[in-house]
């Protein structure tokens, strides 16, 4: 979800100055339209900060779009973009080598003349640019955009490609020239982005018809050409990238975010050396948009609204919808700036969106149905009730831990418990892998509270991972029950009492099978089984897992599953 | 304090409360007494006698007549070595006159080097010594005696000397000397000092009114038969009834008690689990760990959707993969994602990943557990939750736990539309936040469509974000093989738990402080 600066003046001026959309608390209001939030604003300075929500519509993700969707509503006049519109062929060409099929295959390009750059305009293109490139298209691996100064390129110009050694050029930032290699290797933007070449021999590069680079894409813009200054007034623009619809979607947004601001646009010829989905010769801009066709009464029974015909029409037209003449079934098209229609469902949410969420009466839901806990949730709790019932404070924990805590400060390693669900892409280690027990999550509370006074009664009733090699997903979630006393003469007995009353409650007959647990105190730990089967530990917890704790408390407990008593009933 | 009934007061008082009093009694011509005085007529031992002292002052019995402050001297750690071995000002002043008399001479340096003093010490030492004429620095650095004494050196030995083991009323010092001490003894900011000067209180006490009267009923009666506990032996053969039971002082503080109770945070989540079986949901579970298929996949994410990455989600280190996803869940998921199969969407048109579907992660959506049930044949109409603990690869911090609860759920019937999903979020506000005011506003969710946010007007903290909602693409459902409208539902609960629980650091949710949790109330 991007988050966009936009200079209160320059939005007040795109609004056509429009009084009752003026103030930042005025423009709030009309925020839902684009899904957007104020997140604040600062009077000095005029700067307002804006979320947009929606991650399909990155033509909102600028001061033009939000300006153009709010402008839509308010007048229902749409904008007049005549580039999109098939006409002469285009004067100015980009071609494409072959080769580039393999490497960055599309490209797309347009000409803007007449609008003299302002201050806050060049901010809002480079903001716009980067939001662009970096979120809808994935750092730049996608979508990448450049800028330059048009009247220093001579046409046609080619989009070819080149080994890392034949082409030099002083890239932005710096005033010598370097190889492409070397920005791969020395440019900041070089080793940001230089992944996205990887692997390749020959890299991709814009050159003019004298031969000055344009820039090497997606890494970075000649200083001379592509270094666009206010006051600038005539532009060419490119995009290039992996998907051809992804790459076209992106200049049609860049070229009525400048129709917008008062350029007039060019198209420009992109020639491929063979066929692609949209052509061998590809005029762009381009509105690849394709009519559908939605009866009205789809769109009323989805929203549970009685519309007519002509209430969804207005609705869908001033959200900038272009419709056919036929009054039922619809025939919409997206305007050229979008390309988010994939379902009947996403005009309903438009046609919702544009009368607004607050012009709906909420309908209670009527049908009838049963609620219900699930039988291990009914378990837990009766479970909960029955440790409270015995003077146990119930404790709630983190699930992800780590090794050192699980395994290592438990005496564990190199036993039959020291297999863990780990994580690949570990953020700290202190949050590394799932809990395969409860206990150690009783102990980092006794760790931290030996201010707290005794006697300590604790338990925690909980999900855990247990590793499965056998299981659908290599490990099975359990819920877990693990109860600690710590006081001066915590011992078995006391502990064993509290599992007796317990299984007695649950009415589930239970032995204690003398053995061995590297946590606990030998002689003085059982194998809690029901019908045979193991179930879990009981003991006195050994004075070295303690020690590693830095408990000095001495401690007896027990943690059991609590699935397989479910099973039973 | 009211008028009591003495002979009610006579008989809650505890056996050392008698002895004080009956301390008094003995003494009452010579008015008030002092502490030392009541330990010496009473024969308690301090600790007893500062309890019996508190109880009577509580009840009123006894009352401070007077309160004298008496400043005390008395030496410090330093103090005491520096009895034994001298301080710094007397080691100086002793060792230039030694050297003087040998003719050799010492710089500030030396002085330092010989005496291992500290730099500090040293020249505040100097400082003091030069100040009175008894040292002087001569050009070269070098230090000289005067032949002239030092007061302060003379003052501090004397001083050393009287409180060398015996502590001592600083009134008892003469004027120099108590000057001396006073500006050597341990201050705020510095504690390398010789001497402390403690306040001593000194109390006189005095019987009140109603204590002279128990005092004098004591001194004429006696002391009560004191039997406090009831015992099984008193109550078998009925010797109760000729025992006097002593009164408690039932307004003293009691001895704490834990109990057993459960976790706050559990109280909270528990209040929301019956307000949503209350309104006729089921609870849904499902694994931590899960499939990209359920997590993500079924849920119409594309695979390259940029909150998918390692930077987002938690992926499982071994095994890598789950066994192949059932089908025919993959093959129309696929198909929706690809060309949108045969749910009338053209889908994300890219090529679906079918390993990738396979791949581990920790649940990062309490929705995969939705998605779940959608695939397990659902009840139409039908109402489930799930209360989910999820995991996103987050820097913990104030605003971020490792693990958390999400509260989610669906509800499926034939007749759900927008105004419906609006209607059940309305309840949710009134049910769920107690709120009296609540707006929806357009939201985006990668599986509804449309989506809403629900916003409530909460009592102490302004709007706030309740909970996300929509209408599940057809996407979604019909590839799980749901052919009705299904909402999505999911509520942000922990902002509210947070101030319901008097908490500000959202990792204190799961906090492994005791004394914290046995002290939070939980009001909600």
């Amino acid at each position: 979800m991007p988050t966009v600066s936009v200079n209160l003046l320059d939005l007040q001026g795109l609004l056509g100055r429009d009084p009752s959309a003026s103030t930042p608390e005025q423009i709030e209001t009309l925020l839902p339209l684009v899904k957007g939030e104020l997140k604040d604003w600062d009077s000095a300075s005029g700067e307002l900060r804006i979320e947009l929500q929606d991650s399909n519509r990155p033509d909102l993700w600028c001061v033009e779009g939000i300006a153009r969707q709010i402008r839509l509503k308010r007048t229902t006049a749409a904008p007049a973009y005549p580039f999109f519109a098939e006409g002469e062929r285009p004067k100015r060409k980009v071609v494409v080598a072959p080769g580039l099929a393999e490497v960055r295959p599309y490209l797309a390009a347009c000409t803007a003349v007449g609008y003299r750059m302002t201050d806050a305009g060049l901010a809002q293109l480079i903001q716009t640019q980067e939001k662009l490139a970096d979120i809808f298209g994935h750092k730049r691996r996608t979508v990448s955009i450049g800028i330059y100064r048009l009247n220093q390129i001579v046409f046609p110009v080619s989009y070819t490609l080149v080994g890392p050694d034949e082409a030099r050029f002083a890239p932005l930032g710096f005033s010598e020239k370097l190889t492409l290699r070397e920005i791969l290797n020395v440019h900041p933007k070089g080793q940001d982005y230089g992944g996205i070449l990887a692997g390749h021999e020959r890299l991709p590069l814009l050159r003019d018809a004298e031969g000055q680079i344009l820039s090497f894409p997606p890494i970075i813009n000649s200083q001379q050409i592509g270094e666009v200054v206010p006051g600038d007034d005539a532009l060419f623009v490119e995009v290039t990238g992996t998907d051809h619809r992804m790459v076209v979607l992106t200049l049609n947004i860049l070229a009525v975010n400048l129709a917008d601001r008062g350029a007039t646009i060019q198209p420009v010829l992109v020639e491929y050396p063979t066929d692609t989905e949209l052509g061998q010769a590809v005029r762009t801009p381009r509105d690849f948009g394709r009519c559908h066709s939605i009866p009205a009464g789809a769109i009323e029974s989805a929203l549970g609204e009685t519309l007519d015909a002509a209430q969804i029409r207005q609705a869908l037209q001033s959200y900038g919808y272009e419709l056919g003449p036929e009054p039922d079934p619809l025939s919409v098209k997206l305007p050229p700036y979008r390309n988010d229609l994939m379902h009947l469902v996403d005009v309903v949410e438009d046609v919702a969106i544009s009368r607004g969420y607050g012009s709906f009466t909420p309908v209670m839901p009527s049908q009838f149905t049963v609620g219900s806990l699930s039988p291990l949730e009914e378990c837990a709790d009766r479970v909960r009730d029955l440790m409270v019932g015995m003077g146990f404070q119930e404790i709630m924990s983190n699930i992800l831990s780590s090794r050192a805590d699980l395994i290592d400060r438990m005496r564990l390693t190199g036993s039959e418990w020291d297999r863990l669900v780990e994580v690949d892409n570990v953020m700290v280690q202190t949050y590394a892998s799932l809990r395969h027990g409860l206990l150690p999550s009783l102990l980092r509370v006794e760790e931290s509270s030996s201010r707290a006074f005794y006697p300590h009664r604790i338990f925690e009733v909980g999900e855990a991972g247990l590793p499965d090699p056998g299981a659908e997903l290599g490990s099975r979630t359990v819920t877990m029950l693990a109860g600690l006393v710590a006081h001066a003469k915590a011992n078995f007995s006391e502990i064993h009492s509290c599992l007796d009353l317990l299984m007695f409650y649950l009415g589930c007959a239970y032995t204690l099978t003398p053995s061995s647990h590297p946590s606990f105190l030998d002689g003085r730990v059982g194998r809690i089984e029901v019908d045979g089967n193991p179930l879990g530990y009981i003991g006195e917890v050994h004075p070295e897992v303690l020690e590693q704790w830095q408990v000095l408390m001495p401690c007896a407990a027990f943690e059991l599953e609590l699935d397989p008593l479910l099973k039973r009933e | 304090m009211a008028h009591v009934d003495p002979s009610a007061m006579l008989d809650s008082l505890h056996p050392l409360e008698v002895k004080v009093l009956t301390a008094f009694t003995k003494t009452l011509e010579k008015g008030p007494l002092r502490e030392e005085h009541i330990a010496q007529a009473s024969g308690l031992e301090p600790s007893q006698l500062n309890m019996a002292v508190e109880w009577l002052l509580a009840k009123g019995l006894i009352r401070v007549e007077s309160e004298t402050l008496t400043p005390i001297a008395s030496l410090t750690k330093i103090g005491e070595r520096y009895f034994e071995k001298y301080s710094p000002i007397e080691r100086i002043l002793s060792t230039v006159r030694g050297a003087d008399r040998t003719g050799k001479r010492l710089t500030i340096g030396e002085l330092q080097a010989k005496e291992e003093l500290g730099p500090t010490e040293v020249s505040s030492a100097i400082g003091c010594l030069k100040k009175e004429g008894a040292l002087r620095v001569v050009p070269g650095g070098f230090v000289e005696a005067t032949g002239m004494p030092s007061p302060t050196a003379e003052a501090l030995r004397g001083a050393l000397k009287d409180l060398h083991g015996t502590p001592r009323d600083l009134a008892s010092f003469p004027e120099a000397t108590r000057a001396v001490i006073e500006r050597y003894s341990v201050k705020r900011g510095n504690a390398n000092e010789p001497f402390r000067i403690d306040d001593h209180v000194q109390r006189h006490y005095g019987l009140s009114d109603n204590g002279q009267t128990a005092a004098a009923m004591l001194a004429r009666e006696g002391p009560p038969q004191d039997v406090s506990p009831l015992t099984p032996e008193l109550l078998k053969d009925g010797a109760w009834r000729g025992v006097r039971f002593r009164k408690y002082t039932i307004s003293l503080r009691p001895p704490r008690v834990s109990m057993g109770r459960r976790h706050p945070y559990r109280e909270f989540l528990d209040l929301v689990k019956r307000k949503l079986v209350s309104m006729g949901f089921q609870e849904m579970r499902g694994p931590l760990v899960e499939t990209e298929f359920w997590n993500m996949d079924a849920l119409f994410m594309p695979q390259f959707h940029p909150a998918r990455n390692i930077h987002d989600v938690y992926f499982v280190k071994e095994p890598t993969h789950a066994t192949p996803v059932a089908e025919p869940f993959l093959s129309r998921v696929a198909a929706a994602h690809q060309n949108g199969g045969t749910t009338g969407s053209t889908g994300w048109r890219y090529t679906y990943d079918r390993e990738r579907a396979r791949r581990l992660v920790l649940r990062s959506q309490g929705t995969a557990v939705s998605a779940r049930t959608l695939a397990a044949t659902p009840q139409i109409p039908g109402k489930y939750f799930s209360i989910a603990r999820c995991f996103r690869y987050d820097h913990v911090d104030a605003t971020h736990a490792s693990d958390f609860f999400q509260i989610e759920g669906i509800v499926l019937a034939h007749d759900i539309n927008f105004k419906i999903l609006l209607g059940l979020l309305d309840l949710f506000a009134r049910e769920v936040a107690q709120a009296k005011e609540s707006k929806f506003l357009p939201a985006y969710f990668p599986f509804t469509e449309p989506s809403v946010e629900l916003h409530v007007k909460h009592p102490r903290l302004g709007w706030i974000e309740l909970g996300g909602a929509g209408l599940f693409r057809p996407e979604v459902t019909k590839p799980l093989g749901v052919d009705v409208p299904v909402i999505a539902w999911g509520l942000g609960l922990d902002r509210m738990a947070m101030v319901a629980l008097g908490l500000h650091d959202i990792r204190d949710l799961f906090s492994p402080d005791l004394d914290r949790i046995r002290t939070t109330p939980g009001r909600f």
